[in-house]
């Protein structure tokens, strides 16, 4: 029994984890309806800029997490600005398929990169908390996993709370719902497109500095999460900031809960047809609203 | 020329004189330029298939370094002396870890290339389709690392494989186990296998099913996680829950790291865990994951400090100092090295060029010194399928960051601790 | 139209009489790859250019194929060319259950839907070992065994201009068959579909049905691909059903053109000995570079020529053509 209920907490507590990471694919999905594979790569980028201010610096992840939100933030905006921009501007209905090609190459080129700057090592750090565990009735609970959780949780109400209250954060939620109507509000899309990438940026940075203290870093560490990623946001709903969290944990739950009852190779499959059920029965996700 | 002739046939004839001499001169000239040309062609070419982008990268770079140290050391000392001192040059050629390039790659090194032998691949699945290539077009071929059984069982003659076979790797560490518990009063009953869901995963598992009841020991987890998982949390619950003697590992390097530090984070206490090798002894496993390995039992092809030959230590020393970073030999580099000497070798009784040759003479290669001594079996010589025949495998266990041979205990330098002190009690 | 028609002719000529003249088997291998994709492409053409249904998922059918035929040949000793058309079938049946759930969806849901069925597939025939007397022999694949000479029967020849006339007849096939569903009514209803799917919907055309009337299709011919794949490599795994080999086939397309004619085939003329250079002077020394230069083509072509190498060509062609004449 006991098995059980650490196989949970620690399906949510990764989980969460995982929907930080989805949080900021989300948003782009669901506002520039940009299906962006280089996610991953990006997500990399400032897993490294965290570990190379932790080795050369000496500042904590926590603290540095800080500066990769920054970086992270223009990273994304740019990267917006320069690629996805021109192709948006200049076909009214942009095929998935040039996002997704043109993304896949941006990927490919930003960890080949990576690969050859930085050689294909696998690095870890060790911090004040890495290995470090709370012993809570029997249970064991990394502390890195649950300080990211706990700053994760933290991180998406701000956010939550940015978009509800703020106007830009407004703007963004307007251009997400009707691109066309938020234009004829006076409202820049394009301009929200750019600040929402790096916004996500910003998720990116902070989720980055999380995950560092506990994993490991490497030119190819985003693939792990792409796939993922991109299950949670449908699950959760395109737009949903909520909703992609809890999807995040109902996938770590599953992912952990599932590995205990049957193989964790095909427990990999389950969740690719639950993502596909999902899109069938209800392609806006859990908690995501109507759209198109 | 003289002026003419009073008669046609003697006309006639000083023609045909002049065309058999044109002839004989351009036979001459081509003659004396093509042993020039043997003389010139100071090199033999052998191709190298290894991993060098792609997520093995590393292990092929590694792999790399130790090839390039024995053909140094072997040109430096005058190269093959049955070919006139003629110099090893290795071509090498990027499989990217697919067995498809790999293919090709060989047709590549063969055809284009010119190569008269191919050493290769590391990974089974790439070695196996690769090898066949090479049977087709009559090229020996030297397979170091690969442990997949079915590489010398096709009736091949152009196959020979160093490497012990994957299904007795399972059959070494179920011996071991067994010694183990001889040896120390205190022995297992129950082992859990868990491995990277890949051909050399499956492999290891499958030769552990089939070992493990011959020695009464009941399997309690048969575990094949997806290579490249995010998290290993899951599998190490189940581990956990499993309630295991012995748990076996077999993954590559990136989730070796994050195995580890959940076992750790999660307090599994098993009697001993026995890594396979692959991951687990790769030199940034260590590096990154410091002091959590310290008693962690691998199977392993080489260390080095085993006693069988001083080979050992002395070529150990000069790769270190010979190399940027400063690096020992791991399992795989010291097998790639000793292979180039067996190659060597091969090439030295062949005394020609001509890969069937080269082929007769590995067949019927017997070396007992030199610097292949490195390998910790003697002598070494392949059987009718290409397999090494006496080849063994060898237990360490990381003792303050080294990894200090242990078993088998007449070639080994240390005792083994056994069992393993739980996580609570460490540092 | 009839120029159009004697370029072929000679297009075809010309391609008839490459192996006599070229005898080198590496170039051989590498043409016949060159056309391999070719082949493939063009078969992903069909529901991706001409329904423009921009599916990710084409390496399923090639992977049903050659396990397929395959495991008829090693098991039951099916001969792989009768092989290749039970997986043919087989692979179109899959295609329904697939096509089912994923044409519901529009835009990128539908290509991720596509892209998730390529990761349940490659995930089951890693993890399967044993299926009843098969063993699928899971992540270390399946290797063909060699038997010399050549032979029909056994779809395997040590000569490879054999394996040059059948791609080569394959992709004359399937060329056809394209130009005939094109210029035929029901390529009429594909190109509506294409265009505005709702728009053609709202005038009676039954979208679903002609869908997956051309994924079918797609995926007959994919996975004869996948038999000939097998039978040439000798060799096949579970990364076959992997995304990244989608991907490689769906750029093929793009990059030529999708839904043209001899856009797949271009593509692939392009495509396929960029990568085999690149791997060949670049893989050794600066390994990643070769992923680089493919990744900088994607971008590259995405961002200034995202309808293909074709339409722009055609457009100059005709200009060309027009001002001659």
């Amino acid at each position: 029994m006991i098995g059980f209920i650490e196989a949970t907490i620690s399906g949510i507590l990764m989980g969460g984890l995982y929907g930080f990471i989805a949080v900021s694919l989300s948003l782009i999905f669901g506002v520039a309806k940009i299906v962006n594979f280089a996610h991953g790569a990006l997500f990399m980028v400032a897993m490294f800029l965290v570990y190379w201010i932790l080795v050369l610096l000496k500042v904590d992840p926590y603290l540095s997490s800080l500066i990769a939100a920054g970086f992270l933030f223009f990273f994304g905006y740019f990267f917006q600005r320069f690629f996805i921009e021109p192709i948006l501007r200049r076909e009214k209905e942009t095929a998935p398929l040039t996002v997704i090609l043109l993304t896949s190459g941006l990927m490919m080129i930003i960890e080949n990169v990576a690969l050859l700057l930085f050689g294909a090592d696998y690095r870890t750090v060790k911090t004040g908390y890495t290995g470090k565990v709370w012993e809570i009735a029997g249970l064991f609970i990394a502390q890195p996993r649950m300080i990211g959780f706990v700053l994760s949780l933290i991180l998406i109400l701000l956010l939550g709370l940015y978009l509800r209250k703020t106007n830009l954060g407004r703007a963004i939620r307007a251009t997400s719902q009707d691109r066309e109507a938020a234009r004829l509000m006076g409202i820049d899309d394009y301009r929200v497109y750019k600040i929402t990438f790096g916004v996500g940026g910003i998720m990116l940075g902070f989720a980055a500095a999380f995950l560092v203290p506990f994993y490991f870093v490497h030119p190819a560490v985003g693939e792990l999460f792409v796939l993922k990623s991109f299950v949670i946001v449908v699950l959760g709903g395109l737009g949903s900031i909520t909703g992609a969290f809890l999807a995040g944990i109902i996938v770590g739950i599953i992912e952990s809960l599932g590995a205990q009852f049957i193989n964790s190779a095909l427990v990999e499959s389950l969740i690719f047809i639950i993502f596909i059920g999902c899109l069938v029965v209800k392609p806006t996700g859990l908690l995501g609203k109507q759209r198109e | 020329m003289r002026g003419e002739f009073p008669s046609k046939i003697l006309f006639l004839r000083r023609r045909k004189m002049k065309t058999i001499g044109i002839i004989l001169l351009t036979f001459f000239c081509v003659f004396y330029y093509g042993l020039g040309l043997t003389y010139a062609q100071q090199e033999v070419k052998v191709g190298v298939l290894i991993p060098l982008s792609g997520g093995l990268a590393v292990i092929g770079e590694n792999l790399q370094m130790a090839h390039d140290f024995a053909v140094k050391e072997i040109n430096e000392a005058g190269g093959i002396k049955s070919l006139n001192g003629a110099k090893i040059k290795l071509i090498y050629a990027d499989t990217r870890g697919d067995s498809k390039i790999g293919m090709s790659e060989a047709e590549r090194l063969i055809l284009r290339e010119g190569v008269v032998a191919i050493v290769g691949a590391f990974q089974s699945s790439v070695s196996y389709t690769s090898t066949e290539v090479a049977e087709k077009y009559q090229v020996p071929y030297l397979v170091p690392n690969s442990l997949m059984d079915a590489i010398t069982e096709r009736g091949f003659k152009y196959t020979f494989r160093v490497e012990r076979k994957g299904s007795l790797w399972a059959k070494d560490q179920i011996d071991f186990i067994a010694d183990m518990g001889k040896a120390t009063g205190k022995s297992a009953k129950t082992i859990g296998v868990v491995y990277e869901n890949t051909d050399m995963g499956q492999a290891i598992a499958k030769g552990i099913r089939k070992w493990a009841p011959e020695k009464g020991l009941t399997i309690g987890l048969d575990e094949g996680y997806p290579p490249k998982t995010s998290d290993m949390t899951p599998v190490v619950l189940k581990m956990k829950r499993a309630n295991l003697d012995i748990v076996i590992l077999n993954s590559y390097t990136s989730d070796a790291i994050l195995l580890i530090r959940t076992i750790a984070d999660q307090r599994v206490n098993p009697v001993a865990f026995l890594g396979s090798s692959s991951g687990y002894s790769d030199p940034s496993f260590i590096k990154e994951v410091g002091k959590l390995a310290e008693y962690f039992f691998d199977l392993t092809e080489w260390t080095t400090d085993l006693k069988h030959s001083p080979f050992v230590q002395q070529k150990n020393v000069a790769y270190k100092k010979w190399n940027k970073d400063n690096r020992d030999f791991n399992g795989g580099a010291a097998f790639c090295y000793a292979s180039t000497y067996i190659l060597y070798e091969a090439l030295e009784k062949a005394a020609s060029y001509d890969p069937k040759k080269i082929r007769d003479a590995f067949a019927a290669i017997k070396i007992t010194k030199g610097p292949a001594m490195m390998i910790p079996w003697t002598p070494i010589e392949f059987d009718a399928e290409g397999q090494a025949k006496g080849a063994r495998m060898l237990v360490v266990q990381y003792r303050d960051g080294q990894r200090k041979s242990v078993w088998p205990a007449e070639i080994s330098s240390t005792k083994p601790v056994w069992p393993v002190p739980k996580w609570e009690e460490r540092k | 139209m009839s120029w159009n028609r004697t370029l072929f002719a000679l297009a075809v000529l010309a391609a008839v009489l490459f192996p006599l003249v070229v005898r080198d088997p590496y170039f051989l291998h590498a043409a016949i790859t060159v056309l391999l994709f070719a082949f493939l492409a063009s078969s992903w053409n069909i529901i991706g250019g001409l329904a423009g249904q921009h599916s990710f998922g084409h390496s399923v059918f090639l992977g049903i194929g050659a396990y397929v035929s395959t495991i008829l040949f090693i098991y039951w000793n099916v001969p792989p060319f009768l092989g290749m058309i039970i997986g043919g079938i087989i692979a179109a049946i899959a295609s329904i259950g697939i096509g089912y759930p994923c044409f519901k969806l529009r835009g990128p849901y539908f290509a991720l839907s596509t892209l998730a069925f390529t990761e349940i597939f490659r995930i089951i025939a890693t993890t399967t070992e044993q299926v009843g007397p098969v063993d699928l022999k899971g992540a270390a694949g399946i290797l063909i065994s060699f038997r010399p000479g050549n032979s029909f029967v056994n779809f395997q020849f040590a000569e490879k201009a054999y394996y040059y006339y059948i791609i080569l007849a394959m992709l004359i096939l399937i060329l056809f068959i394209h130009n005939w569903i094109e210029k035929s009514r029901w390529g009429l209803y594909l190109a509506a579909i294409r265009d505005n799917e709702d728009a053609a919907r709202s005038i009676g055309i039954n979208a679903r049905r002609f869908k997956i009337l051309a994924l079918m299709i797609s995926a007959f011919f994919g996975a004869m691909a996948g038999t000939f794949y097998a039978q040439f490599f000798l060799y096949i795994e579970p990364i076959l059903f992997s995304s990244a080999l989608s991907i490689e086939i769906l750029l093929i397309a793009i990059v030529g053109g999708a839904g043209t004619l001899m856009g797949p085939f271009l593509g692939s003329l392009i495509l396929t000995p960029i990568s085999e250079l690149t791997r060949t002077y670049l893989g050794g020394t600066y390994a990643g570079v070769q992923l680089i230069i493919y990744g900088g083509i994607l971008v590259a072509v995405m961002m200034f020529a995202p309808q293909g190498i074709i339409p722009p060509l055609a457009k100059r062609y005709r200009m060309l053509f027009e001002r001659r004449a």
